[in-house]
């Protein structure tokens, strides 16, 4: 039986697998969101790759069902504690398990970062500076958004303005809401997109059927994951990925220089995968744990920790969401989750009295999830709940994305308790302070008028949070971060970080589309440098030369539309 | 599993022994199981036809935490072969250490938790009231629960002050709606369209319904009349400060 990769895509095989004493050029930890775009780029640029994952690798039509319950195992539930004043909920919340990782449940709205996030601290004083500029990255933005690809409106008025590859998706009911309550206030809105989300067929992938269920897996093939996008491509070019692969420490040679990591695999056995660079692309709290519990003689407070930043500076996005009830129907499970949003209260405005802002977005939980909110929203139980439950139609659900600052307290560290393979487990400690909690009530605030402005007739609002990154932050000054703006390591030159976990800041984008747009950025840069990596300590600090021959294919001959 | 707990002139007479509560009369999701790929049919209908078997609680811990059970999710309205199995559900994902991929640093472990959080209510039920939780009236047994929900146990236990209540109750809930609306039959009770691969939706317009999907058919109906867990539109919910949502929507 072939490996199916949605209804039409099949695995490209056989894939190459080295043999056990082989020295591959690069290793890289975790086939997620960046982990598979850097092993698609290295190996069609002609490096020797292999990826570990420690989940399993997808079958879609075999593994993925359109059930809420089924899909659990596409999430990372091992065990982690969560404390602070505000504990952040792990697991489907936020972690993704197995080749594709988060990418496999993400929603898929995929905004660009502002220019202003990149320059926070120079701005608003606050947070920190990117060692790069939005400019910087620009060109990795529009390539990723074709070769995702993104569809979305023609014309997207905020940040750096924008058009998109493919076209917008229709309203569902949940949009529907969003625009007519932003409309009413005079607040401007998007609809159909931006997302990673397919409205017409793109290669050997099929549109959306907008059956609702993004975070459970897209069987459709429709929603973008690297699983699909560019993992496969990775393969025909002699990546090979090895899933069940759980990394339990990297290697460190005499000289300085990482020479290969240690993992188990499915059966709990041993393997030393020999290597002359590692990539660490564990997001933001499994890869802190890596170089954590790498800790060896002469790193005695971990991997690439002589800033003693690592793990710190970790954030999540306010991510409240406010519920309405409608007289009438709105049958919120259908279309994507994603598909409507307004950043018009993204830059700070000094007359609110806190720095950043937040985005308003629809969400589509489905009845469990939306259970979920009401225990939390309307303390319902009993028969309230049922009762509640039963106008599951009538509401509809809209989301506050909203910036929370970097701060040195929130942080994963290791736990006590050991997992699975008797490995210190994460602990994460999330704390919000005075910043964030004027920014919390604001959105929910604004969030509610524009629910109301739209005919709700009920109004609750449930706290939670959305999203990870930090905790392996970038920047020039090796004192006070991890990485430098290529995502290499300040204390070990042929060890790297590419994921979520680098940024300083987070705006109040959703961070899929930068995580990748960094990733392919961070291939270009190791590629631009060829074998000089594996030995060489020099840092080179211009921008490497963007690789527009390295995209998977269908990805040529689309544009980003440019409207003035 | 279900204990038909209230006189049946509580209910107003309209809620007893339903096929199908919700205002969709008529509507099934499993009619529509061919339209299905194969291996969400093979999910939902494991999940419909074997209930698993008790193998982490006790026979006694099991009469408790369904006693309970009934109480957070009541099935009083449905008929007894239409009753959606939740504690086997709660058994087996505690049996075989199911995590959600985190614990409060507050919290003991999840199998922990449950047994704590039943002694407790149990042990509450009997300072109270005299009597084992599973024998209390109905009431009674909510008015204990309600005391949970509130975050004042009534009376104290010393379990609360290791194991923070809201948590407890936040982990109880959820357990319990996880199974409860993952259930085919709760589909068709709200209206839900349900697995919808590789057919689709059409209607995304308006609210409307898709062909196989039925129109809402609204009608009053009354909770118990001496029920505390009914919906309070006057009171504004309890604020906790920490009780936060679990579930991934954005």
């Amino acid at each position: 039986m072939p490996h199916r990769l949605g209804p039409m895509q099949v695995l490209p095989g056989p894939m190459r697998r080295f043999a056990d004493g082989d020295t591959v050029d690069y290793c890289i930890v975790g086939v997620g969101s960046a982990g598979g775009v850097l092993v698609q780029r290295l190996a069609r640029a002609g490096f020797r790759v292999v990826a570990l994952e420690a989940g399993p690798f997808w079958d879609t039509e075999k593994d993925w069902v359109s059930d809420e319950k089924g899909s659990h195992e596409l999430y990372w539930n091992d065990l982690r504690i969560t404390g602070g004043t505000h504990p952040l909920a792990l697991g489907a919340n936020n972690s993704g398990k197995g080749v594709g990782g988060g990418s496999v449940h993400w929603a898929a709205f995929t905004p660009r970062f502002h220019p202003s996030d990149f320059r926070v601290y120079t701005e608003d004083g606050v947070g920190a500076d990117w060692p790069l500029s939005y400019w910087d990255l620009k060109p990795w933005y529009e390539l990723l958004e074709r070769e995702l690809p993104v569809a979305g409106p023609a014309w997207f008025p905020w940040g750096d303005p924008h058009g998109h590859p493919y076209g917008p998706h229709p309203l569902g009911g949940v949009g529907d809401v969003l625009v007519r309550g932003c409309t009413k206030l005079g607040i401007r809105s998007v609809a159909g997109g931006p997302v990673a989300i397919l409205s017409a067929s793109h290669g050997d992938r099929p549109h959306c059927i907008y059956r609702g269920f993004c975070l459970q897996g897209c069987k459709v093939g429709a929603k973008a994951s690297t699983l699909i996008t560019h993992v496969p491509d990775g393969i025909a070019h002699g990546a090979e990925i090895r899933a069940h692969s759980m990394v339990s420490r990297i290697s460190l040679r005499d000289d300085g220089r990482v020479d290969g990591v240690m993992y188990f695999d499915r059966d709990g056995k041993e393997h030393f995968q020999k290597c002359r660079a590692v990539v660490v692309s564990g997001y933001a709290i499994e890869t802190p744990r890596l170089l954590l519990n790498s800790a060896c003689p002469g790193h005695w407070q971990g991997l690439a920790n002589s800033s003693g930043t690592l793990g710190k500076y970790l954030m999540a996005q306010a991510g409240n969401v406010i519920a309405g009830r409608f007289d009438e129907l709105i049958r919120l499970y259908k279309a994507p989750p994603a598909h409507a949003l307004s950043e018009e209260f993204y830059e700070t405005d000094p007359r609110r009295g806190f720095a950043r802002g937040f985005a308003v977005q629809t969400v589509g939980p489905l009845p469990v999830a939306f259970a979920k909110q009401m225990i939390a929203a309307m303390s319902a139980w009993g028969w309230g709940l049922r009762r509640v439950m039963m106008d599951y139609n009538h509401w509809a659900t809209l989301g506050v994305l909203g910036e929370i600052l970097p701060w040195e307290d929130n942080r994963v560290e290791l736990a006590a308790e050991k997992d699975q393979y008797n490995l210190p487990v994460a602990k994460v400690t999330f704390n919000l302070h005075d910043n964030d909690k004027k920014l919390i009530e604001f959105g929910k605030h604004k969030v509610m008028e524009i629910m109301q402005a739209a005919g709700a007739k009920q109004i609750v609002q449930e706290s939670r949070f959305a999203h990870l990154v930090g905790a392996a932050r970038m920047g020039n000054d090796p004192s006070s971060s991890v990485v430098d703006k290529f995502g290499r390591t300040h204390d070990i030159p042929n060890l790297f970080v590419c994921d979520g976990s680098v940024m300083p800041t987070q705006g109040s984008a959703n961070p899929g589309l930068t995580i990748q747009a960094l990733a392919a950025r961070t291939a270009d840069y190791l590629i631009t440098h060829g074998d000089a990596i594996f030995f060489s300590s020099r840092r080179d600090p211009d921008e490497p030369k963007i690789r527009y021959d390295l995209s998977p294919p269908f990805t040529k001959f689309k544009g980003n539309p440019r409207i003035a | 599993m279900s204990r038909k707990s209230f006189p049946s002139s509580a209910t107003g007479g309209l809620l007893r022994d339903l096929e199908q509560p919700g205002y969709y009369t008529g509507y099934s999701t499993m009619a529509q199981k061919k339209k299905w790929d194969e291996a969400t049919r093979n999910v939902v209908r494991e999940r419909m036809e074997r209930t698993p078997p008790l193998r982490f609680f006790s026979e006694q811990e099991a009469k408790l935490l369904s006693a309970v059970i009934d109480r957070l999710i009541p099935q009083d309205d449905r008929a007894e072969a239409r009753t959606i199995p939740i504690l086997p559900a709660i058994d087996d994902r505690l049996f075989g250490n199911s995590l959600n991929g985190f614990r409060y640093e507050d919290m003991p472990p999840d199998r922990e938790a449950y047994k704590l959080a039943i002694q407790a209510i149990d042990e509450m039920a009997k300072s109270r009231f005299s009597q084992a939780f599973a024998e209390l009236s109905v009431h009674r047994q909510e008015l204990i629960l309600k005391s949970l929900h509130d975050g004042k146990p009534d009376p104290d236990h010393p379990i609360w002050h290791r194991m923070p209540v809201h948590r407890a109750w936040a982990l109880l809930m959820e357990d319990c709606v996880t199974a409860y609306y993952a259930h085919p039959w709760a589909w068709d009770e709200i209206g839900y369209g349900g697995p919808a691969y590789p057919r689709g939706y059409m209607r995304l317009e308006g609210g409307l319904p898709e062909p196989w999907e039925k129109p809402e058919q609204l009608y009053e109906w009354k909770a118990p009349v001496d029920s505390l867990s009914d919906v309070d539109e006057e009171g504004a919910p309890p604020e906790h400060s920490s009780l936060h949502g679990h579930g991934g929507s954005h």
